[in-house]
């Protein structure tokens, strides 16, 4: 296929070095407009270009709008000199209405790569003169640019060394000799090219050549307008519009490429991605942005745009910069842009009101005619927001008034009391302050004021205007979490540790419901309470991460909408003592002597205290407790008391229930001081949420939901961060190739470089603890827990056993993953075995790296007795079930190697401590020089050595000495 | 409560007489304020002619030991004779104290402290004559009373001093302690209309205030509760009774619960005093006859207010049992307050996290809440009824007790078995038994504590004066235990066998000494209640009881016994 494109001509050719001066190539995209929802309908006139057009000659300007909206769709006209457009094209039926396209201008952010041409500085003047606004003429950066920085990185060791893998990468000799090319940046590229195209393609190979020749005219014009001088970029660039486009690739370009103007293109074609599969790419993106300068500068305004954007996108920022930037030593120029952009965004430089300032300015009248137009305004104003170097100065001069008087204005608004709280201290800023009950709260009173409460109730966005610190509540909540865990490593004993943790837990409850959020969990909501007697510590020496379980009220969006209200634990006899003494005390003056709260003093009988009122309460309360009504207390007290109609209990029947009630299988372990973690854990997570929800005050709200998180003090996630984006990846690879393996990866949130939280798998327990607990076997336990070998339960499980265990054995050959004790693998209700602790992956393991585990993945007698033995028809199945994932996941290798790769640039993990050879040694794992057949015996020997692996042995019976860990 | 507040006591010093030097008449030297005092005395109106008067006057230093003495000297006939000036000087500090300058606060505070002590000493000697007309005058009292409690509101919630707010709680204590019953302290109309209440939540909920002013503050809310509370509506009691702040509600128990640690430790102090050689423990022997008591006695009495105001929050207020059952440590770590985010140190802080371990918790302090601390403090409570002030602390900690163990809520926490705390409880010498006091007693849920403590009360008072109504509250508390435990099928790992045994002891006693504690009080109705608590064992023992070894063992303990059931069914 890459062959046939070369023979072509005219579409691949080597760009030379000096094509920065002379070119063209100009690919411009608008990010459209952020909102969502909104229609649009006109098109966003984005980016110009002008230059002398390449094979006709005619000198014609071209000018490209194209719109996306949320990034799906992209549609392209051409324009003469005088600016009249002449074709109009789109893939979907787009039509551009030129006046439309003019006014349209300032309703949109867009963002356009222009590559410097000779001609690009006076393109301004030109288009000015035709009355036309751009929103950015040279670089799409913000305030902030980092266009005053150097690009000397080509000169950096960094960038060397990346060229020394890319030398590994080529498998083969490559023709190339980079020494000798002019160019290694352009080679680099195409040879990427041919790779992905090869890699990616194959599977539509057919189509392409078919959509090659059955081009839609617009491309057709687009590849015969383009330079000769570009075609390198057009041939990147066809890689670029094509279907297969995504994040994973544009990421590995951003990593791979050199030219300012391919990273540039990739940093806006961001732009139209889902913020989701960016996001995923995160933690490698901040990592480019810290060690590679170029890169930072091109995905510099689309971090800036997306932070201004979103809250809980700058708080990730926040964490995953501090994290990966912990280990340069010494900021200098090359590696400070990192931190820089870190502060920018804790001193809320990026925030909303900064952009606020500009809608208040030119929208308010229309705020104040129409409220249903608030909604647009404020998308328009992200787009002046972001371009102040053309808009903004006209508006700068008097901006800040206007801010100001927008506080005043929300502040002004007449702020209802909720319910008898003292609010007199409630205008001192306490955010951090755990024992001010406000620790959370911005002092944004945006939502307080009953405009807001109204805008709420009709479903409409309240965003906050009062500029207070959009941050400082989510960042404070996870300080104070980890401050606990820090607290707590220095006691010593367990029992010790989980008082003092749910004292501290009760004192952060204090502070809430607040405008926080857990990280680890993907819808909005907002954190309400944490049942801090349900919290654990978990088993560890050192440190002290303990499990935690969080009540949230799922919501429409965490920072619009109203924060629930507080409401007090003990939610029994609410009637009773509050509502009825307020309407006494309103109307209660009338007649002192009907109202007493207190009883007789005298009469010391206890006949009153058990009135039928509460046992309503009661049985309202524990409503899937059965109970007979004639249960109650006040009748049985009486009953034993005078028996005028004597039951007749027959002792025999109370103690046989009584046993009874003993012996029936409880699907628990009971209690143990010394490892709290393992009851609560067994517990099945449905009955642990309804139990929860029944004690909840915010138990009956509808959109209560039960979180639970691991919070990490002392740890560094990074690794764990990364092999959980490998394992997320090899899931949905193994997802779209139809082959049954199961993992479970689990969201991990670095917040810094020693603490993070993990989501915990729910209705899972660990081999060492169901070891412990029960005393059985792993095959007795199925047993146990599923029944005889041959129901239908028992079989599920094993099948689900088998896979999950092929999917992990496969991930952890992979990765080198090492420490596989019994702590560190669970099970969970279902069967299926799940590997935690990512802690020793790739080049590291314990000891030293000793090599005290050799074999390529824990494969016990004991597991294979729960898949029927070896040589049973479900170890087989085993064995396939590997061969299967390895043959997928090697398809898709290009897409899991960059993941670990770019995590590798500047990294002080000690995964890493091997350095290249790291990524060498983990590519060769996937043994794409071997056929199917010669897969299948290594899989057979890898399978084979690993069963009878005496280092496995050693290994648990090592932990088992120093640890307990049976 | 205690008319001995330290603001009178603190005076006593500039009362000092001063002598001239070589003056061989030893005549005393006269403050300049004695001398407007005398002239105030005589009814003179020292205002007259001089502008400056009051704002001078406040600037001196108070001698509220004069204003006593003198208002004890007059007659009825003096005191209305000078009861103009009484009402020029009350409305004048009040209005003092409305302005902003420390100095004339204070003073101001003090005068009116000794006129209100001065003028109801006086009233309650012969009650001839109206004190409120004496000091403030009939005509005004409203107004001046408003504008009084304004400026308390003010000051105690504005950024002043705290000790100045502490020296306008101890006013406010004084005003509303003058009389014996507070019912008939008719002062307290006015602050009934005019609420002190929301500031004093407001000091409760503040972390800084609490410290110094949240005994006081407790003091005060707990003495307005007590204002007629059986007669009319009283504003605060309602107003506590539907308090929601969940702040100020851990800083009242917060408040109660230090007060009640510092009792324990001062028990568990003497009671751990170095005992070296056999002399010194005779000398302590000696030495405990005749002090030890007395010790123990001031002591309690202490902290019998803050008892009755615990007791009028878990009475009251229903939120209150959250904060109750609060964990709470004794040093919480609290992070400062971190100013707004543009302070956020930009520079390359790379831990990202500043995690604060210079608050690193003491290992021995574990953390606790207020219901350990109660039980605690019950335990040593307890110990001895005799003394009469002492059945009543002991009668109040019972009905507190019983409140706790008629809420579902505290009940719940009570039987939580991941909430497990360490509870001292103190037992007295006996003569079949050593004093053993645990250091470390076992973790456990706090209602196996509840029953230990019962337990213990039971055997330990089986005496001829039998403190039969405290037996009653007593046996109610195991009552509703094993009621909730009934109904939530909660299984409690507890010895129940040492209940039965004190339960069956119980009844042994009444039954050998049922003609002497017959005249005196109703034990039928304890023994139905005993038998009950047996009965709720019996029938519905298989809800609640560990395990089937327990059932048997209960039944081996009431055949066992029989003899004693048998005679009390023929009591």
């Amino acid at each position: 296929m890459a062959k046939n494109f070369k023979s072509e001509g005219d579409l691949v050719t080597k760009q030379p070095n000096s094509c920065l001066s002379k070119s063209v190539g100009i690919f411009s995209l608008s990010t459209g407009n952020m909102g969502k929802g909104r229609r649009e309908e006109g098109s966003d006139l984005n980016g110009a270009y002008k230059g002398e057009e390449g094979h006709d000659g005619e000198g014609l300007v071209k000018l490209r709008a194209s719109t996306l909206k949320t990034g799906s769709r992209v549609s392209f006209a051409d324009c003469d000199n005088d600016g009249n457009m002449i074709k109009t094209c789109s893939e979907l039926d787009l039509n551009i209405d030129p006046m439309f396209a003019h006014s349209a201008l300032g309703r949109s952010l867009s963002y356009s790569a222009i590559e410097r041409t000779d001609r690009q500085l006076e393109d301004p003047e030109v288009i000015f003169n035709r009355n036309m606004v751009f929103s950015h003429f040279h670089k799409s950066y913000d305030t902030y640019s980092l266009g005053s920085l150097d690009s000397r990185l080509s000169t950096s060791p960094i960038q060397e060394e990346v060229f020394e893998s890319h030398e590994h990468r080529s498998n083969g000799p490559s023709e190339h000799d980079i020494d000798t090319c002019e160019n290694p940046d352009d080679l680099d590229l195409s040879h990427d090219v041919n790779d992905t195209v090869d890699d990616n393609t194959v599977d539509c190979a057919s189509q392409n050549s078919g959509h090659l020749k059955s081009r839609p005219p617009l491309s057709n014009g687009k590849s015969k307008h383009r330079p000769s001088s570009g075609k390198q970029t057009s041939w990147l660039l066809r890689l670029f519009e094509s279907k297969m486009f995504d994040m994973s690739i544009a990421i590995s370009y951003l990593f791979n490429s050199k030219e300012p103007g391919v990273q540039t293109y990739l940093a806006n074609k961001m732009f139209s991605f889902m913020d989701s599969d960016v996001d995923f790419y995160l933690p490698q993106l901040l990592n480019m942005y810290i060690h590679m300068h170029d890169v930072a500068e091109a995905v510099h305004p689309y971090l800036v745009h997306r932070c201004r954007s979103s809250v809980e996108f700058s708080v990730k920022c926040v964490w995953l910069l501090s994290a990966f930037s912990a280990s340069v030593l010494k900021p200098t120029w090359r590696t400070s842009q990192g931190l820089k952009l870190r502060n920018l965004i804790l001193n809320e430089e990026l925030s909303h009101s900064h952009k606020h300032q500009h809608q208040l300015q030119k929208h308010h009248p229309s705020v104040a005619t129409a409220p249903g137009l608030v909604e647009p305004s404020c998308e328009t104003t992200q787009s002046l927001g972001t371009m102040p170097q053309s808009l903004g100065t006209t508006l700068s001069p008097s901006s800040k008034k206007t801010h100001i008087r927008s506080r005043s204005d929300a502040t002004g608004v007449f702020v209802k009391a909720i319910s008898s709280q003292s609010n007199l201290t409630h205008h001192n800023y306490s955010c951090g302050d755990l024992a001010s009950g406000r620790a959370f709260d911005s002092g944004c009173l945006c939502h307080k004021s009953t405009e807001a409460m109204k805008n709420d109730l009709t479903g409409k966005l309240v965003p906050c205007q009062c500029g207070s610190p959009r941050l400082s509540p989510q960042i404070e909540f996870v300080k104070a979490m980890m401050s606990i865990g820090s607290r707590l490593a220095q006691l010593p004993t367990k029992e010790l540790r989980g008082s003092r943790l749910m004292a501290e837990l009760a004192m952060l409850n204090l502070n809430l419901p607040a405008r926080v959020w857990l990280p680890t969990v993907q819808f909005d909501h907002h954190v309400v309470r944490i049942p801090h007697t349900q919290s654990v510590v978990l088993n560890s020496k050192e440190k002290a991460p303990y499990l935690i379980y969080v009540e949230v009220l799922q919501c429409d969006n965490t920072l619009t909408s109203q924060v629930p209200n507080k409401i007090l634990e003990n939610t029994l006899r609410y009637t009773r003592s509050e509502e009825d003494l307020v309407t006494y005390y309103h109307h209660g003056n009338t007649s002192p002597r009907d109202f007493s709260v207190y009883g007789n003093l005298n009469d010391y009988d206890d006949a009153d205290c058990w009135s039928q009122e509460d046992d309503d309460i009661i049985q309202i309360q524990m409503p899937t407790l059965r109970y007979k009504s004639s249960d109650q207390i006040s009748i049985e007290s009486s009953t034993s008391g005078d028996s005028k109609d004597p039951v007749y209990i027959a002792a025999g029947d109370i103690r046989r229930r009584l046993s009874e009630n003993m012996s029936a299988p409880k699907g628990k372990f009971e209690r143990d001081p010394e490892d709290p973690s393992a009851a609560a854990m067994k517990e099945p997570w449905e009955e642990k949420v309804r139990r929860i929800r029944e004690a909840s005050p915010y138990g009956h709200l509808p959109n209560w939901k039960l979180m639970s998180v691991i919070v990490k003090c002392g740890d560094d996630l990074r690794q764990e961060l990364m092999v959980y984006q490998v394992l997320k990846q090899l899931q949905m690879f193994w997802n779209a190739e139809h082959v049954p393996l199961w993992i479970r990866p689990y969201n991990i949130v670095v917040t810094s470089n020693n603490s993070g939280m993990i989501e915990p798998v729910l209705n899972a327990v660990s081999l060492h603890q169901i070891k412990k607990h029960s005393k059985l076997t792993l095959l007795q336990y199925f047993e146990h827990e599923f029944g005889p070998q041959n129901s239908e339960e028992f079989l599920t499980a094993q099948k689900n056993f088998v896979q999950s265990c092929a999917g992990y054995c496969l991930v952890c050959y992979l990765m080198q993953v090492k420490d596989r004790h019994n702590g560190n693998i669970l099970l969970d209700s279902e069967g299926h075995i799940i590997h935690i602790d990512f802690g020793f992956i790739l080049s590291t393991s314990p000891g030293k790296n000793l090599g005290f585990e050799n074999s390529a993945f824990k494969l016990t007698h004991e597991f294979a007795e729960v898949m029927g033995g070896e040589g049973s028809d479900m170890f087989e199945y085993f064995k396939i079930l590997i061969l299967q994932g390895l043959v997928a996941s090697r398809k898709h290798m290009d897409k899991i190697i960059p993941l670990v790769e770019i995590m590798q640039t500047g990294s002080q993990l000690q995964c890493f401590s091997k350095g290249v050879s790291t990524i060498r040694a983990l590519k060769d794992r996937f043994h794409l020089n071997l056929t199917e057949e010669q897969l299948q015996l290594l899989v057979d020997n890898l399978v084979e050595s690993s069963l009878n692996s005496l280092t496995t042995k050693l290994y648990d019976g090592f932990q088992y000495f120093t640890n307990g860990i049976l | 409560m205690s008319q001995e507040t330290p603001v009178a006591g603190g005076d006593r010093k500039g009362n000092a007489v001063l002598l001239r030097k070589g003056s061989a008449h030893k005549m005393a030297l006269k403050e300049k304020i004695v001398q407007i005092y005398e002239a105030f005395f005589q009814g003179e109106d020292m205002s007259a002619g001089n502008a400056n008067f009051w704002d001078e006057l406040f600037l001196l230093k108070v001698n509220t030991l004069y204003i006593e003495t003198e208002c004890d000297k007059l007659t009825g006939d003096g005191l209305v004779q000078v009861k103009d000036n009484f009402n020029m000087m009350f409305e004048r500090c009040v209005e003092v104290i409305k302005q902003d300058n420390s100095v004339r606060t204070v003073n101001a505070v003090h005068t009116l402290c000794a006129l209100v002590r001065g003028i109801y000493r006086k009233s309650l000697k012969d009650n001839a004559f109206d004190a409120i007309n004496l000091l403030i005058g009939f005509d005004n009292a409203e107004s001046v009373f408003q504008s009084l409690v304004e400026s308390f509101n003010r000051i105690l919630s504005g950024d002043f001093p705290v000790a100045l707010k502490q020296l306008l709680l101890k006013f406010m204590l004084v005003l509303v302690s003058v009389t014996e019953n507070i019912s008939q302290n008719t002062l307290l109309e006015y602050v009934l209309i005019n609420s002190v209440y929301e500031s004093l939540i407001a000091v409760l909920g503040s972390p800084v205030l609490r410290q110094a002013l949240g005994v006081d503050a407790i003091l005060l809310l707990t003495l307005l509760v007590q204002y007629r509370k059986h007669e009319s509506a009283n504003p605060y009691i309602v107003k506590l009774s539907i308090l929601d702040d969940e702040l100020a509600l851990t800083g009242y128990a917060q408040v109660v619960s230090i007060a009640l640690s510092d009792f324990n430790s001062d028990y568990k102090a003497r009671g751990t005093e170095p005992q070296s050689g056999w002399f010194s423990t005779l000398a302590n022997m000696v030495g405990n006859m005749f002090v030890g008591e007395e010790k123990e006695m001031a002591a309690v009495k202490a902290n019998d207010s803050v008892l009755l105001a615990l007791y009028e929050a878990i009475h009251l207020n229903r939120n209150f049992i959250t904060a109750l059952t609060h964990a709470h440590t004794p040093s919480i770590a609290t992070t400062p307050p971190s100013s707004p985010a543009t302070d956020i140190p930009p520079t390359g802080d790379s831990s990202g996290h500043s995690l604060d371990v210079q608050t690193s918790p003491e290992p021995d302090h574990l953390p606790t809440n207020l219901l350990v601390t109660f039980l605690e403090y019950t335990s040593i409570v307890i110990q001895d009824t005799k003394d009469e002030t002492r059945y009543n602390n002991a009668r109040l900690c019972l009905i507190i007790m019983t409140c706790i163990a008629e809420d579902q809520y505290a009940n719940s926490m009570m039987h939580d078995i991941n909430m497990n705390f360490r509870v001292p409880l103190h037992r007295l010498p006996m003569r079949h038994r050593k004093v053993k006091f645990e250091a470390s007693p076992p973790s456990r849920p706090l209602a196996c504590a509840v029953l230990d403590l019962m337990v213990e009360f039971i055997m330990s008072h089986l005496m001829k004066t039998m403190p039969v109504e405290l037996y009653t509250r007593c046996l109610g508390i195991c009552h509703r235990i094993l009621c909730y435990q009934k109904k939530c099928r909660v299984r409690l790992q507890y010895p129940w066998k040492s209940l039965w045994t004190a339960l069956i002891n119980l009844l042994k006693f009444i039954l050998s000494h049922e003609n002497h504690l017959l005249k005196k009080s109703n034990v039928f109705h304890m023994c139905s209640k005993i038998v009950n608590i047996f009965n709720l064992f019996i029938t519905y023992g298989d809800t609640f009881l560990p395990n089937p070894n327990s059932y048997d063992e209960l039944y081996y303990e009431i055949i066992r016994m029989h003899q004693v059931f048998d005679n009390v069914y023929s009591m």
